[in-house]
């Protein structure tokens, strides 16, 4: 076996090993949240406000657990693809659109309106792998609404320029600080706003889609004030 | 009549929870914690709706959802399969072989799924 072999062997060993955890963790955490919520629910007898309040806590930290697991599984599913690329010719309104169909249901709950604002002329096509760069879109946007208030908009809008498409996806939410807009992209790196707004987030995904992004030979960066930020991103046309 | 749902579960906990909750919202329900239980139990008699998980320590879920599908008996009984597997290709199989619901349970409490069997039920 050579050292490449080796390598990707670890890599799925690592993979199978987070797969196998999180099932475990989410069977444990489906038993915790169950119950709290049965007996929040008075569905196995009558509890006092003190212990009502309690239970509400316990079933809080134990979504916010899950999210957490969630969160595990999807990184490892995008790192455990980011070995294997398939390149296609495939037209990114299309896949936009699509991913916007996705988070339909998200952003209604959360009262934030996704604003595509598509271009006026057809565009060419892109040279990509549209399930990496799906990860990219997902990101952004669901980043978008996370740190969006209940009335806030998020645009997203994709613009041709020389020989590559530049997509972007604008939001009214906090801003990322001064200071941190350094290392936003980051290993583990969550923004001091971000913590104290979402507890839960494992500061992998900008980095892991700087990653796919770059794989493309394309370039990811952001504006951003206290007026809310704009992420942008590039991809190659096809040629 | 109450409707009958049958719960195909190995865990005993969350088996036990499930039944529960499902009793307190008004059904009447069977409990199988693998293949061999569900099949003895489906003979018996025909459930309004079944509920499965994917892990199971005869056969797999994937199996009993099949056996159930080709079944002329059983084909049209609503199937939600209710497990913390939730890779894409789970997910496609799961549909292919003709799942209702696929459902992970860490992202749902009880009165969530009792909430969705209530609806397809109506139907």
């Amino acid at each position: 076996m050579n050292e490449n072999e080796k390598l990707k062997k670890m890599i799925e060993l690592k993979s199978d090993l987070i797969s196998i955890s999180a099932h475990q963790l989410r069977t444990s955490l489906s038993a915790m949240k169950w119950t709290f919520k049965m007996l929040i629910d008075k569905d196995v007898g009558d509890i006092n406000p003190e212990q009502e309040g309690m239970l509400k806590k316990s079933l809080e930290s134990s979504e916010r657990m899950v999210k957490l697991v969630n969160e595990m599984i999807s990184i490892n599913h995008a790192e455990d693809i980011s070995f294997k690329y398939n390149f296609d010719d495939i037209q990114i309104r299309a896949l936009i659109e699509d991913v916007l169909l996705d988070f339909s249901e998200e952003s209604y709950k959360k009262g934030v309106k996704l604003v595509f604002e598509k271009p006026k002329t057809k565009l060419s096509l892109v040279h990509i792998d549209d399930e990496k760069i799906r990860v990219v879109i997902q990101n952004l946007i669901e980043n978008s609404i996370k740190y969006s208030e209940k009335g806030d908009k998020v645009f997203i809008s994709n613009n041709q320029k020389d020989n590559f498409i530049e997509i972007s996806v604008k939001d009214t939410g906090i801003g990322i600080p001064q200071n941190d807009q350094e290392k936003i992209f980051g290993k583990f790196f969550r923004a001091s706003n971000a913590k104290k707004k979402e507890q839960v987030g494992s500061g992998l995904g900008l980095y892991t889609i700087k990653g796919i992004v770059e794989k493309h030979g394309g370039k990811i960066w952001f504006k951003s004030n206290n007026k809310g930020t704009t992420f942008y991103f590039t991809v190659p046309l096809s040629k | 009549m109450a409707k009958k749902i049958l719960i195909i579960e190995d865990d005993t906990f969350l088996q036990g929870l499930a039944s529960r909750k499902l009793g307190v919202e008004g059904y009447e329900v069977e409990v199988a914690s693998d293949s061999k239980q569900a099949f003895n139990n489906l003979n018996k008699q025909i459930p309004d709706l079944i509920l499965l998980d994917l892990l199971l320590p005869d056969v797999d879920g994937f199996e009993i959802l099949k056996e159930i599908r080709e079944n002329v008996k059983w084909k049209s009984v609503p199937i939600i399969v209710f497990s913390n597997l939730s890779e894409e290709g789970d997910i496609t199989k799961a549909k292919a072989l003709g799942v209702t619901e696929f459902m992970v349970k860490a992202n749902f409490t009880l009165d969530e799924l009792a909430e969705k069997i209530k609806l397809l039920l109506k139907k």
